[in-house]
Parts: structure tokens; C-alpha cells; sequence
């Protein structure tokens, strides 16, 4: 029996605006908690919500980015449901009215471009945090502290169609999401502080079958590594549970880091009723033509767009798309720097392997100011057109990289020069030969071990100064013409 | 000693020529709340020290000639529905028993601004749920003409301070007639401005897309002057407007006469206000016509489904995780549970359930879904008769006020009560009930006057040129007892 797996991605985005959603609360980052809330966001009685319109420009971006139609009377809808650290006990969100619906986000698996289907872009209010004490989970904690800072915070939540079908499409996408949010400067994007969470809906079926198996929803993820890991093992365990004739139990579970497997958090009977109904203290959203066109004005060099440009510069798909969701600066850097150099592979690979490496070596987050294209395209040329060794050229990297120095002019001062005078070469050649007349002799064809060991000498004489690869071509001529 | 209060503008001529302070005021109207209160109960909190405090500062400015103008040094009570910084907010909920408000409602700002003293908080029904304040977990009010007889609700302690004169004015809130039809049990004005000018900010809700706070006064004049000083758009509240008021171009007004609410279900009583009132303005020379909006008809099946859909979602966040009351338990699923089941009345909790059925998967279109509908339908007729009509002229009341417990056994009765008043929250119109008469028991009788969105300042110049017409120049027995004594 051959399976297929179908899965749907649910991602909230946390927005990086100053303020909160439906009140002015700063948005902080910090383990102090509810210094940040108000009677809005503390749902206090008589409060009432007031929305942010940089959130909702954002989502409008967001929605724009992820190339959906956008609606143009947005409605906000509560969601009910009791939980403790819902102050309201309602969620403000989006039901049938969302902002972004139809839209699509093209993503990179090695050298192939792919397409996921996006089904709608929506907005919402976090909640506020539990902190169980005696226990991680509320059921089993002796008690459960509040924090209500993060209550209020604008998430945008993207909803995909079930259109992926693996652990790899799934990561590349979430990568992808995550470098749009980036680049449109509405998010930071940074998944170890959950600026991004997601929840994988999977489910297995007959590969013939034109149904879905049933769905499976793993939730609250916010780690590409445990994303790939927990769709692995879930298709996994699905799969042997049909195998053996067993029927899948549409359920929530967790993925638990520790034991790495997927737990059962609680089954669902049919969907929970959460009574939404638009909210009488909010009128609709509208985002007429106007909004829109002030929104698109935001928005410039989207990963795809990127990604063209990259690979006009003469770059692999995956090279692009490694470059696309890697630093600015990193990009920004090896686009003026390729203009010098003309050779996008050489470039890449000496950005992206050498200085990349030996920044992280170093512990350098940041390029130092005084390394610009001019000096690392010089660099990249001077071990290019074999002037300095590659031993060199990461010699000077080094240097490079602590203080303010010119790659040519250092090169030069300390004699990293390589000669390729072709007299001079001849010179110390011809010494060498005489030198070691009884290797010469030993010499049987130009592929000959030995014919290393007289490079080696020319080079030992010439104190590293020539070029080897002209030592061989005139060694090999003298010797076998 | 009781004296009925003069008007605002009155009390501020004699403020400017120093006839009397606004401390002294103060003092009478305490003085008149320390023996109608144990009547009455219409306040639940006094703030004497407070108010004696801040009417002593407003003495000071009106020394000085540097008065902040009408209300200043005004004591006027407020609904223990709005929130006060530093006073409880308790909504006659055991569940906000011990609640203390850490804002001002927008409302409350504006009056702190102007001058205005607070005399306390008065008594509703709990939650603005009712049209008796016989829900109140504090104890009912009385009316003051007569304490055998409810003064109304949900605002029935707004309405009965201003009648009984233990303030000169109260705000109250009106979700389904709430201002209304107090004021009109109370013998007293009542003002329900148009959806969106005065701002919700700081009243805790009930049902959002219909609540609206406004004044309850002894005069139209006052509730000009407080209107005025709470109106205007408010960045705080989403559906605040910014009000362009609509101006009356003619002199000869065209009154319109809502044939659904002048017959059976309306008493014969109050059926005879709008008469007395048609007739004065005919003899005035306005136009008086029969009108017909027949969904009004529905409008109470509309509203008791929309407001309990909304108050089931407004009154979830009522759960002892924050504030209020708390009940102990071993789970905090099973805390909420029982702190709500304490914490809310039986009215609370019957509307709370209704909405939730309301709203519910597979019966949301068959209910709420329908409401919503008939509601819009309603909004376009009214809009269609406001270019027939400059007003529209019913009965605030179908009856005037009546006995405690006369209806507490029979929900849908007591809804009735609100069958006038429903149509105007549903269409956010402005809406003010004027006294015009007394009933066979020497209770109040008033009628009501619509108007169309933003007209809300000519609704009143309208309201005064009957107020004028009719004269309605009776006082509470309360008042006139103790004058005897």
C-alpha cells in the first residue's frame, strides 16, 4: 500500500509594531512581568478596543506579499472561548471576512521552485502567558501565574491550503514566510522568540485516494528543526497505524522535544463552537484602493524578487534562495561585490565559506564597517588571477576582518605578492633541476609524483614568491619539452 | 426642608451672583439623599467628603469670576454602571462587589473638566439587565412618588435621585429604553442621544451595538447643558462619530404618530399623552400625521436576541481571574465555573444562556443571523419615515410604573415594558421622554420623541417647546411629605 501524506500550515506572525493591537500599550520585550497593559488589554471592565492601523497596514502588506486578493470590508470577529489568560474570554480575530484570501508563496526545494497555495491571511489579538508552576502543563501545576504583556500583541495568522506534502516543502516554506515577514519589515522574525509559531495539520492517506485521511493538527511550534522532526514522525506513526488496519484519531497533539515524539493533548468531537460573531465594538475594516496603493509603496525586494536577482548574477536556484534568506548584509555585499568580480560562484563561495566562516569563528555578528566590496572584491580577485595564494587571501581575511587595512597594498607591504615573471621562474627552475639531477633522472612522465616534490623546491627557493601553477608549466617544458 | 431644585442654568445664575455657593448646594441635595435614601436606596455609595471637598474648590472659582462654566459645582450622580477612578463599579453584581474602577470613563472625564461634583453612584438592575432595578444584588430602589411602586430600569436609582432631589441630574445608560423609561416612571427627563455621540469608554457594556449613555434631569434645558458636555467624538471608543448635528429648517415641524404603538399592549393611559400632545401641537399649527413602521412590531424579539448574543460575550471576561469576586476551587476551569455561578444573578444568567444559544453552531442563522437582518430592515424603514417626518411622537411607557413583584414571575411582561422605547436602540436613533402628565394613581406619565441620527440638538429644542406646552408641574409625594412634616 503506498501512502501519501497531505499537510496544511498554520502560522502565527507576531507584527513588530510600537503598539499593541486595540490599545497604545508599548509592545516590550522582557521578563518582568505585566509592566506593558492597560485596561484594553487587562480586559478590564468598560475597556474597549481601538485598532492599530500600522497593524493593519501591515497585514494589508502581508496579504499583498503573499499575493492574495484583499478584501476590502474587513470584519473583526470575537471568538469565544474561557481561558485564563484570555482576558476577555474572547479572542479578537477574523472569521469570514478575512484581509488576504487566495494567495500563493513560490518556495525553493534544491534546484526546483514549487508554489503553496495560501487559503487566507488574518488578524488577531495574542494572548496574555501562563506560567505553571510545579508543572509545565496547567492540568498537573500547583499553581499559574499571568502575564498579560504579550496580551493584545497584533499576531497575523497565515492559513495554508493542505498542499504540502513532506517535512522539507514544510520547512522551506515556513523559510520562506519568515524571510517575506523580513523583508517586509512588518515582523522580526526571529523563531527562538516565537515571532513566528506554527501548527502542522497532517494527514495520511491511500496515494490513489482523491480524500484526505483524517487530520491530525500538532501544535504550538516554533523551530524549523522540530517542525521537520514532528511531521517526520507523525506521517510515520500514521502510516504504521493504517498499515495495520487502525483507524487515525483526529486529535491535537504536542511535540515533545524530549522523548521526540508527538503526544495527545485532547481529542476533538466535531469543532469546538467558538459562537464567533462580528464585534459590535469595532466597526468593518475598510481598505479601500487608496489603502492599498499607500500600503504597496512599502513594500520592494520580496524574496522572489530577490532570489531573480541572484540568479540573473549568474548564481544556482539553491545558492539564490541561500543568499535570499540569509543576512541584508550578506546580500547586499555580494551583489556589489559580484559587480567587480564578475564571478558569481567564486564570490559565493568565498562570502559564504570563508568569511562567513571565519566571522563565525571570531564571534563577529556584524561585518566590521571598514570591509566594503571595493576591499573583498580585491581580495577575491587577487587569489582569482593567482597574485596572491588562497593561503594568503585568508591570511588577509583575518586581518581584514580585525583592522582597517587594503587587501593590495597589505599583499605588496608583506611580500604576498606571487611572481609570475616568467624569466625569473626560468632561472630558479634551471637551478633546481641541476640541483637534483639524481630526481630528474628518476622522472618517468610529466604525472610523475616527483614532478610535486620540484614544484615544492622551486617554490622552498623562491621563498613562496612565485606562482606555482607557472612553476609546473615551466618545469614540465624543461623537462619533457 | 426640601425644596425642588432649580434648573442648572438657574442654580448657575445664582453661583455667579453669589446667592448661593455650589458647597451650600451641596449640602441641601446631601442633606435631601440622607433622608430619601432609606426610603428610596437609590444610591448604592454617597461621596460626601469628596463632594464636599470639590464643591468647596468650585466656590473658590465662582469667588474669583474664573467659574468652568454651567456644571460647575453641579452635583449630579452617576449610574454605578460607569466607571469613577478610585470607587467601585460594582454594576449591582455581587460579582464587582468589591470592584474599585483604576480610570475614569470618557463621561466621567468630561464632568471632572466642567466642574461638575458627583453625588455617588446610583442603583440599576444588575448589569442594565431589567426594567425595575429589582435585579439589583443590592436591594431594590423605590419610586419616589410612591415607594410601593418600582421607579423603572435598568437606570432606576438615576431616575429616582433626580426626581426625589438628592442630585440635580444623574447620567444612566440605555441599552432597550433604560434612561427612558425610569425617567418616565420617575416623573423626570430622560435622554438617549444618537448611537455614537457620546462615548462608551469607561460604561461597562451590556450589549454594545445598542448602549448609550446620556443624562436623566428635571428639565429639557438640563439635559441640553449635560449632553452638551459629554457629546463628541472620542478616540477611546471605535464606534465614536464625529456628529454633524442635523438643524431644523422650518418652524412648522411634521410629527409623525407610530400607529404600532398606539394600540393594544399600550395602555389607554398612555395612549392619552400623545393625544394631549398631538393636540397642543395641531393647536401650535404643526403638522401632526399617523405613521406605520410595522417590523416595530418585532423589534423586542429582535433585541432579545441581539443584546443577550452581545452581553453573553461582553460578560465572559466576569470569571475571578482578575477582579471581582473569587470562589475557591482545585481547577481554574472549575474557579470560573463556580465564581460565576455565584457571582451572577438570575436575570444575568438567563440572558447570558439565551445568547449563547443565540450564537451557537447550527442555530446562529436561525436567530442572531435573523435578528441582524429584521434590525437593518428596521434602520432603513425608520430612515424612510424621517423624510416623511422632522419626529416621531409614541408613549415612553406602555403603562405607567409598576408594583414590586408585579412582574418579576412573568419575564416576557416585564419585557413589554420596553416596547416603546427598543425601536430607537435598534436604529440608534436619539430618543427623550418628557413628563407631560400624571395616571388615575397619581403616577407620572410621559411620552417620547424620535428623532433621526445626529438630530439630537433640535430633538431637544423640540422637546422644551412641548415641555413648555404642557406644564407638568407635579412633584413626587416624597417631596411633598416631608415639606408638610
Amino acid at each position: 500500500m503506498n501512502l501519501k501524506a497531505t499537510i496544511g500550515m498554520e502560522t502565527h506572525v507576531e507584527l513588530d509594531t510600537k503598539s499593541k493591537m486595540f490599545c497604545s500599550c508599548e509592545v516590550v520585550e522582557t521578563d518582568e512581568p505585566n509592566i506593558s497593559v492597560c485596561p484594553t488589554c487587562l480586559g478590564l471592565p468598560g475597556a474597549l478596543p481601538v485598532p492599530n492601523k500600522t497593524a493593519i497596514e501591515y497585514i494589508v502588506m502581508l496579504s499583498l506579499g503573499a499575493n492574495c486578493n484583499i478584501t476590502n470590508e474587513g470584519m473583526f470577529h470575537r471568538k469565544n472561548y474561557f481561558y485564563p489568560d484570555l482576558p476577555k474570554n474572547y479572542q479578537i480575530s477574523q472569521f469570514d471576512f478575512p484581509v488576504g484570501v487566495n494567495g500563493s508563496l513560490e518556495i525553493v526545494l534544491d534546484e526546483e521552485l514549487h508554489s503553496v497555495e495560501i487559503e487566507r491571511v488574518h488578524m488577531e489579538e495574542d494572548t496574555g502567558k501562563s506560567v505553571h508552576i510545579g508543572s509545565g502543563r496547567i492540568d498537573s501545576a500547583t499553581s499559574t501565574l499571568l502575564d498579560f504583556n504579550r496580551s493584545g500583541i497584533p499576531l497575523v495568522e497565515v492559513v495554508t491550503k493542505p498542499v504540502i506534502s513532506n517535512s522539507k516543502m514544510a520547512v522551506a516554506y515556513i523559510e520562506e514566510l519568515r524571510q517575506l515577514v523580513i523583508d517586509l519589515g512588518i515582523s522580526k522574525g526571529k523563531l527562538e522568540k516565537g515571532n513566528l509559531r506554527f501548527d502542522a495539520n497532517i494527514s495520511v492517506a491511500n496515494e490513489d485516494s482523491n480524500e484526505l485521511g483524517t487530520k491530525v493538527e500538532i501544535k504550538n511550534m516554533n523551530s524549523l528543526k522540530s517542525l521537520e522532526k514532528a511531521i517526520d514522525y507523525e506521517i510515520m506513526r500514521q502510516s504504521k497505524q493504517i498499515e495495520k488496519g487502525e483507524s487515525v484519531i483526529q486529535e491535537t497533539r504536542h511535540w515533545d522535544e524530549n522523548k521526540q515524539v508527538t503526544i495527545s493533548m485532547r481529542t476533538k468531537e466535531g469543532s469546538a463552537d467558538y459562537r464567533y460573531f462580528s464585534d459590535p465594538d469595532l466597526p468593518n475594516m475598510i481598505i479601500d484602493e487608496e489603502f492599498i496603493n499607500n500600503s504597496k509603496k512599502n513594500i520592494q525586494n520580496l524574496p522572489t524578487d530577490k532570489r531573480k536577482t541572484l540568479k540573473e548574477s549568474g548564481l544556482s536556484l539553491s545558492d539564490s534562495n541561500y543568499l535570499d534568506k540569509g543576512d541584508k548584509w550578506l546580500y547586499d555585499l555580494y551583489l556589489s561585490t559580484v559587480e567587480n568580480t564578475k564571478d558569481s560562484k567564486s564570490t559565493f563561495n568565498f562570502l559564504t565559506g570563508e568569511l562567513q566562516g571565519q566571522m563565525r569563528k571570531a564571534e563577529i555578528d556584524e561585518l566590521p564597517d571598514w570591509v566594503d566590496s571595493e576591499k573583498i572584491s580585491n581580495l577575491i580577485n587577487l587569489f582569482e588571477t593567482n597574485e596572491v595564494s588562497f593561503t594568503s587571501a585568508k591570511d588577509i581575511l583575518a586581518k581584514l576582518l580585525g583592522e582597517d587595512i587594503d587587501p593590495i597594498s597589505y599583499a605588496t607591504d608583506n611580500n604576498l605578492i606571487q611572481s609570475s615573471d616568467d624569466e625569473e621562474i626560468k632561472t630558479l627552475v634551471t637551478s633546481v633541476i641541476k640541483e637534483n639531477q639524481d630526481i630528474v633522472e628518476r622522472l618517468e612522465d610529466p604525472e610523475d609524483k616527483l614532478v610535486g616534490f620540484l614544484v615544492g623546491q622551486v617554490m622552498k627557493s623562491s621563498e613562496n614568491k612565485v606562482n606555482p601553477g607557472s612553476v609546473k608549466d615551466i618545469l614540465l617544458k624543461e623537462l619533457f619539452g | 426642608m426640601a425644596e425642588k431644585i432649580p434648573s442648572i442654568s438657574k442654580i448657575n445664575e445664582l453661583f455667579q451672583n453669589k446667592e448661593m455657593k455650589p458647597s451650600e448646594l451641596f449640602e441641601q441635595v446631601y442633606e435631601t439623599a440622607s433622608y430619601t435614601e432609606s426610603v428610596l436606596h437609590a444610591h448604592l455609595e454617597l461621596f460626601y467628603d469628596e463632594g464636599l471637598k470639590l464643591s468647596k474648590e468650585s466656590d473658590k472659582r465662582y469667588t474669583k469670576n474664573e467659574s468652568f462654566g454651567l456644571l460647575d459645582g453641579i452635583p449630579i450622580a452617576i449610574k454605578d454602571n460607569i466607571n469613577i477612578y478610585g470607587y467601585k463599579t460594582t454594576c449591582s453584581s455581587k460579582m464587582l462587589s468589591n470592584y474599585v474602577s483604576p480610570y475614569d470613563a470618557t463621561v466621567v472625564t468630561s464632568l471632572k473638566k466642567a466642574g461638575t461634583i458627583f453625588t455617588g453612584k446610583t442603583n440599576l438592575d444588575e448589569f442594565a439587565m431589567g426594567s425595575s432595578t429589582e435585579n439589583s444584588a443590592y436591594g431594590p430602589t423605590k419610586n419616589p412618588w410612591n415607594p410601593n411602586f418600582v421607579p423603572g430600569g435598568s437606570s432606576g436609582g438615576s431616575a429616582a435621585v433626580v426626581s426625589a432631589g438628592s442630585a440635580v441630574a444623574s447620567l444612566g445608560s440605555d441599552t432597550g429604553g433604560s434612561i427612558r423609561q425610569p425617567a418616565s416612571f420617575c416623573g423626570v427627563v430622560g435622554f438617549k442621544p444618537t448611537y455614537g455621540t457620546v462615548s462608551r469608554y469607561g460604561l461597562i457594556a451590556f450589549a454594545s451595538s445598542l448602549d448609550q449613555i446620556g443624562p436623566i434631569t428635571n428639565t429639557v434645558d438640563d439635559t441640553r447643558i449635560i449632553f452638551n458636555e459629554i457629546q463628541g467624538y472620542d478616540s477611546k471608543d471605535a464606534t465614536s462619530i464625529t456628529p454633524e448635528y442635523t438643524k431644523l429648517e422650518n418652524k412648522k415641524i411634521k410629527v409623525g404618530i407610530l400607529k404600532e404603538l398606539m394600540q393594544e399592549g399600550v395602555s389607554n393611559e398612555s395612549q392619552n399623552e400623545v393625544n394631549k400632545v398631538v393636540n397642543l401641537l395641531k393647536e401650535k399649527g404643526h403638522d401632526v400625521t399617523e405613521i406605520s413602521l410595522p417590523l416595530t412590531e418585532m423589534a423586542l424579539s429582535v433585541y432579545y436576541l441581539i443584546a443577550p448574543a452581545e452581553c453573553s460575550a461582553n460578560l465572559s471576561r466576569f470569571d475571578g481571574v482578575r477582579y471581582g469576586i473569587r470562589e475557591d476551587a482545585s481547577t481554574s476551569y472549575e474557579m470560573m465555573n463556580k465564581t460565576r455561578s455565584v457571582g451572577f444573578g438570575e436575570e444575568v444568567k438567563k440572558r447570558i444562556l439565551l445568547g449563547t444559544y443565540a450564537l451557537s453552531a447550527g442555530y446562529f442563522d436561525e436567530y442572531y443571523g435573523r435578528a441582524l437582518k429584521v434590525r437593518s430592515k428596521i434602520i432603513t424603514d425608520f430612515k424612510t419615515a424621517f423624510d416623511e417626518v422632522d419626529f416621531i411622537l409614541s408613549p415612553t411607557t406602555p403603562t405607567p410604573a409598576f408594583g414590586f413583584g408585579e412582574k418579576t414571575k412573568n419575564p416576557l411582561e416585564m419585557y413589554l415594558s420596553d416596547l416603546c422605547t427598543i425601536p430607537a436602540n435598534l436604529a440608534g436613533l436619539p430618543a427623550i421622554s418628557i413628563p407631560t402628565g400624571l395616571s388615575e394613581n397619581n403616577l407620572p406619565l410621559s411620552v417620547q420623541i424620535m428623532g433621526k441620527p445626529c438630530s439630537d440638538y433640535s430633538l431637544i429644542d423640540f422637546a422644551e417647546s412641548i415641555e413648555e406646552m404642557v406644564e407638568f408641574n407635579f412633584s413626587p409625594n416624597l417631596l411633598k411629605e416631608n415639606n408638610e412634616s
